[in-house]
């Protein structure tokens, strides 16, 4: 697909200390179509965004760490500033398939949909198993908690139409973002779907384990259950 | 009435935090509302009556409702000590929203400007 013409899509992605890779990341979106990219570097230590603004993409930095949820955040502000009618997210380490931003895009320009969320679970092949355990864990905690299911809640892979990124506001600044994205589809009603998404589990995403410790889904979990009480 | 070294320590340390709670909310130091004052009579101001009156543990567990005095103290304790830590954590949880604001306004203020 990649036609900008009629709609302008943009390609926001969240970066923590991804030098290695954000480059290639940047080189597999445009073959898959797409020119306007946002990276938001997250405070990293390396030379994440000297390397994005390298690819001539916009490429802007948080001064300190705020977190993956923050980030996402700051690159739908700046794709939204620049005018985005549709706004893809993806993570920065190379896991996600750009050549699915097509299939994410597609109900939103030809269905009306408002936001569409990627699914590594409809086909989980390749998966590690406790990936996808501790996946179904947060798919019912999300539930629980903010009334939605669906099938992946913790993907970052998803795309929103304008009126979407505009209404949907969250507090989350880490992992817990995802899950509160499904909160506002359920309060405001979005029109959503769920696609299935390829998901590349590399040595280098693998290596990043400290995103996807137990510990920091003890974290996720209490901060979902504060931002309900507090 | 015999008073125990701990009962002086114990009334000083209560006189110093609420003199200190009542000189910051006079010179309206920031942050420090009527409600914080309150909570500090309240907590330390408890702690030096208890201190000079020990047998107000009693009324304590009448109204509580809990037989042991001491245990209706260290009751009250804990419910005011997670009524402090409820609050703390609120306001840590607000600035980190804060902090992350004025993060994202620095980083996109280029972006801004061009517009």
């Amino acid at each position: 697909m990649g036609d900008e013409n009629a709609k302008k899509i943009f390609i926001a992605i969240p970066a923590f200390n991804e030098e290695k890779v954000i480059q290639d990341v940047i080189k597999e979106v445009r073959a898959a179509g797409y020119r306007n990219i946002v990276i938001v570097d997250d405070g990293s230590s390396d030379n994440t965004q000297q390397k994005a603004a390298e690819m001539g993409v916009v490429a802007i930095k948080h001064k300190i760490n705020r977190g993956k949820g923050a980030a996402t955040k700051t690159a739908i502000e700046a794709c939204k500033l620049l005018d985005a009618d549709i706004i893809v997210t993806m993570d920065g380490d190379g896991q996600h398939d750009p050549k699915d931003i097509d299939n994410l895009i597609s109900p939103i320009l030809t269905e009306g949909y408002e936001v569409v969320l990627g699914s590594r679970l409809k086909n989980p092949q390749g998966m590690p198993g406790y990936k996808i355990i501790q996946n179904k864990i947060g798919n019912m905690l999300t539930w629980f908690l903010f009334g939605l299911w669906v099938t992946d809640s913790q993907s970052g892979f998803r795309a929103y139409s304008r009126h979407a990124a505009e209404v949907i506001n969250t507090r989350g600044d880490r992992y817990e973002y995802d899950s509160e994205v499904i909160r506002e589809i359920y309060v405001y009603k979005l029109k959503y779907e769920e696609i299935s998404i390829k998901v590349r589990y590399t040595e280098y995403s693998m290596g990043k384990l400290h995103k996807q410790s137990l510990m920091n889904g003890i974290i996720t979990l209490y901060k979902m259950l504060w931002r309900l009480i507090s | 009435m015999t008073i125990h070294v701990y009962q002086i320590i114990m009334i000083l340390v209560a006189i110093v935090m609420i003199s200190q709670g009542v000189k910051n909310y006079i010179r309206g130091r920031s942050g420090q509302t009527l409600y914080k004052l309150a909570i500090r009579i309240v907590v330390w101001g408890g702690m030096g009556l208890i201190a000079i009156f020990p047998d107000f543990s009693n009324f304590l567990a009448n109204i509580v409702g809990i037989k042991g005095n001491i245990n209706a103290v260290i009751l009250t304790g804990f419910i005011l000590t997670f009524l402090m830590i409820f609050k703390l954590l609120s306001a840590i949880e607000r600035l980190e929203q804060q902090i992350s604001e004025v993060t994202r306004d620095d980083s996109l203020k280029e972006l801004k400007s061009e517009k």
